[in-house]
């Protein structure tokens, strides 16, 4: 399997000129295609700035991060937004999805963006639609989806730009059991069918049984690696 | 798809964009209503100078411009208005003795400026005639009788049929006097016309004047007052040793308002579309500060700057969009009506009569006024939403994502 994500003695130092606070320290990450891994530690350990980091968000203070070999941390803001776009999926802990659109309308707004044909969008959108089991909820505003079938949209929203990698930032944080039950079928199923990459922080521990692959932080730092 | 969401997103909070789109029919309908009154007022305005004072143009000798010299009359000023008739485009002609004198009373006296008229023809030029409100305009049964304007008259201390004496320079430039009854009293829209102009019988004047049948001004009302500068072009080639004005030439002040008028109404919708310009920014940006994380997911998923920065400015131009027509249709309503109606200002005639305004003004909505005004309208919008974009620009993704 070939590398996509590598970070090296990544940094992130919030407030350098006052009170200055190391998010991330040192970090040096490998990812490879097809992984399922989770990013775990106690609250203010670094996932999520790690992640964002990863996903070319924020900048870093230090290090780099290469994706497929090329260094986002060198990128303008403007490039890096075109980059993530194509190349990066994100689902967030709060399913931000856009509320005056349906979930239809959210997961071909990223193709959109991509200059994707509209009848190939409306396609792709319903088929994302079906695989994540939401094939009633096509024209539903988020505000009519519950908290699970919301984050199911932000999943086929992530996927419908064909990234390379998936990001989720604690995707399961706000549903209920069973809600975390789905997901995490369509992510494993999306895994490993599609062999589509997936990263996510969380702490939940039926999330970290799933995955393949945990890495613990502390204090910014990676305190252990393992897979299973 | 960035117009459906742009749409959208003005109808998250139905309120906050029902005040902008009434902002921008209320400023639309202030501003192309203060045009239309400038307008109307403008109009009655020249209507009034030209139908009381000036005609639509005029011939004089040019040396009686510089100083109403008696003697300067026109040469063959009978043979020109008999010329005049017979123009096609000219509806009348009234030729004119004017000079300046002394009108006395028995206990004070004022200078003013006299106008010999033929009152047949005056009639035609001018209508002033129909401005009188106590007697008439010549009885044309006695000699020597003289129509003043109310505020002369109170000024003089004299009513009608009283006797004043009018003192002036003859064509010998002796001093010379008649006696004169007031036939009628006038008040016209202009208090300052109506207190240093009098009107006295031609024959009547040119017998004190010594001046025969010399003529010292000729006035023409044309059919279509549009056709003056172009008929002034032709009768000016055509009498090269005779002055021949239009009423723009002979009163530049009334031009000149004209121009004021215009910089003034564009200065006033200037400050209206400023006021209505903060509305808006104030708007925006309460709208996008509360959409922070939205935009930053947007950027976070790769929708680029100029999209969010044309995403913003698209519902700016969309809530404008949805008021210009509002106000338009507000504005037709209103100045249709009115100006049918008319403003009544009379409480404020007397001031507005001393420029020459009338006290009731027809607003006059031209189609010329749409486009400017719209356009203004709609810069307007653009602009407030550059602020607001701007700031949105601003925003981090990585943070803005996780602000509440």
């Amino acid at each position: 399997m070939s590398i996509i994500i590598e970070s090296h003695n990544l940094s992130k130092v919030y407030n350098p000129d006052t009170i200055p606070v190391k998010a991330v320290s040192g970090v040096d990450l490998h990812v490879e295609e097809g992984e399922f891994t989770a990013l775990v530690g106690p609250s203010g350990s670094g996932k999520t700035t790690l992640l964002n980091l990863i996903g070319g968000l924020d900048y870093p203070t230090g290090g780099n991060v290469k994706i497929d070999g090329i260094d986002i941390t060198k990128m303008s803001e403007n490039k890096l937004i075109d980059f993530r776009l194509m190349n990066i999926g994100f689902v967030f802990q709060a399913y931000n999805l856009v509320p005056v659109l349906t979930a239809s309308e959210n997961v071909e707004f990223v193709m959109l963006l991509q200059k994707t044909p509209k009848r190939e969008r409306e396609k792709r959108a319903k088929e994302l639609l079906v695989e994540v089991g939401l094939k009633d909820k096509l024209n539903k505003r988020p505000s009519e989806l519950s908290g699970g079938q919301q984050q199911r949209v932000a999943v086929a929203r992530a996927l419908a730009s064909k990234p390379r990698f998936i990001l989720a930032d604690e995707p399961t944080a706000n549903l209920d059991s069973q809600s975390t039950e789905n997901l995490l079928e369509i992510m494993a199923k999306l895994n490993k069918e599609d062999k589509m990459t997936f990263i996510f922080s969380t702490h939940d521990q039926r999330v970290i049984d799933k995955a393949r692959r945990v890495v613990t932080l502390v204090d910014g730092k990676i305190v252990s690696d393992v897979k299973q | 798809m960035l117009f459906k969401i742009a749409w959208r997103n003005i109808w998250r909070n139905h309120t906050r964009s029902l005040v902008v789109i009434a902002s921008v029919a209320v400023g639309l309908f202030a501003g192309m209503f203060m045009m239309a009154f400038f307008q109307g007022a403008v109009n009655q305005e020249i209507e009034n100078t030209v139908e009381t004072q000036l005609s639509h143009f005029q011939f004089h000798n040019p040396s009686f411009i510089d100083d109403k010299e008696v003697n300067y009359t026109i040469d063959n000023g009978q043979a020109i208005i008999y010329q005049l008739k017979k123009d096609k485009n000219v509806k009348a002609v009234s030729g004119r003795l004017v000079t300046t004198g002394m009108i006395s009373s028995s206990s004070t006296a004022a200078g003013v400026e006299i106008h010999g008229v033929i009152p047949g023809d005056e009639k035609a030029v001018s209508s002033i005639f129909r401005d009188v409100v106590q007697g008439v305009y010549f009885t044309g049964l006695k000699k020597n009788e003289i129509v003043i304007g109310k505020k002369l008259a109170e000024k003089l201390g004299v009513k009608l049929h009283n006797k004043i004496v009018l003192t002036l320079q003859s064509k010998t430039g002796d001093l010379t006097a008649g006696s004169f009854r007031i036939a009628g009293i006038f008040v016209s829209r202009n208090s300052t016309f109506d207190e240093t102009t009098v009107f006295t019988r031609f024959d009547d004047l040119a017998a004190i004047l010594g001046t025969g049948d010399g003529i010292h001004e000729i006035a023409v009302m044309l059919k279509d007052g549009q056709k003056a500068d172009e008929l002034t072009k032709i009768y000016k080639k055509e009498y090269p040793l005779l002055l021949v004005q239009t009423w723009k030439e002979l009163s530049p002040q009334m031009a000149l308002l004209t121009g004021i008028m215009d910089q003034m109404m564009y200065i006033i919708i200037g400050i209206i579309l400023l006021a209505l310009m903060f509305g808006i920014i104030n708007t925006m940006l309460m709208a996008v500060l509360e959409r922070q994380r939205e935009f930053g997911v947007l950027m976070a998923i790769g929708m680029n700057k100029p999209r969010v920065f044309f995403m913003i400015l698209l519902e700016s131009v969309m809530l404008t969009c949805a008021g210009i027509p509002a106000g338009i249709l507000f504005t037709v309503a209103t100045v249709g009506y009115l100006a049918k109606q008319g403003i009544d200002l009379s409480s404020i005639s007397k001031a507005l009569s001393q420029f020459g305004f009338s006290s009731i003004i027809y607003p006059d909505l031209q189609q010329s006024m749409f486009l400017p005004v719209i356009l203004m309208t709609a810069f307007t919008a653009i602009l407030s939403a550059i602020y607001p974009a701007i700031k949105a620009l601003k925003f981090k993704p990585a943070e803005a994502i996780h602000k509440i």
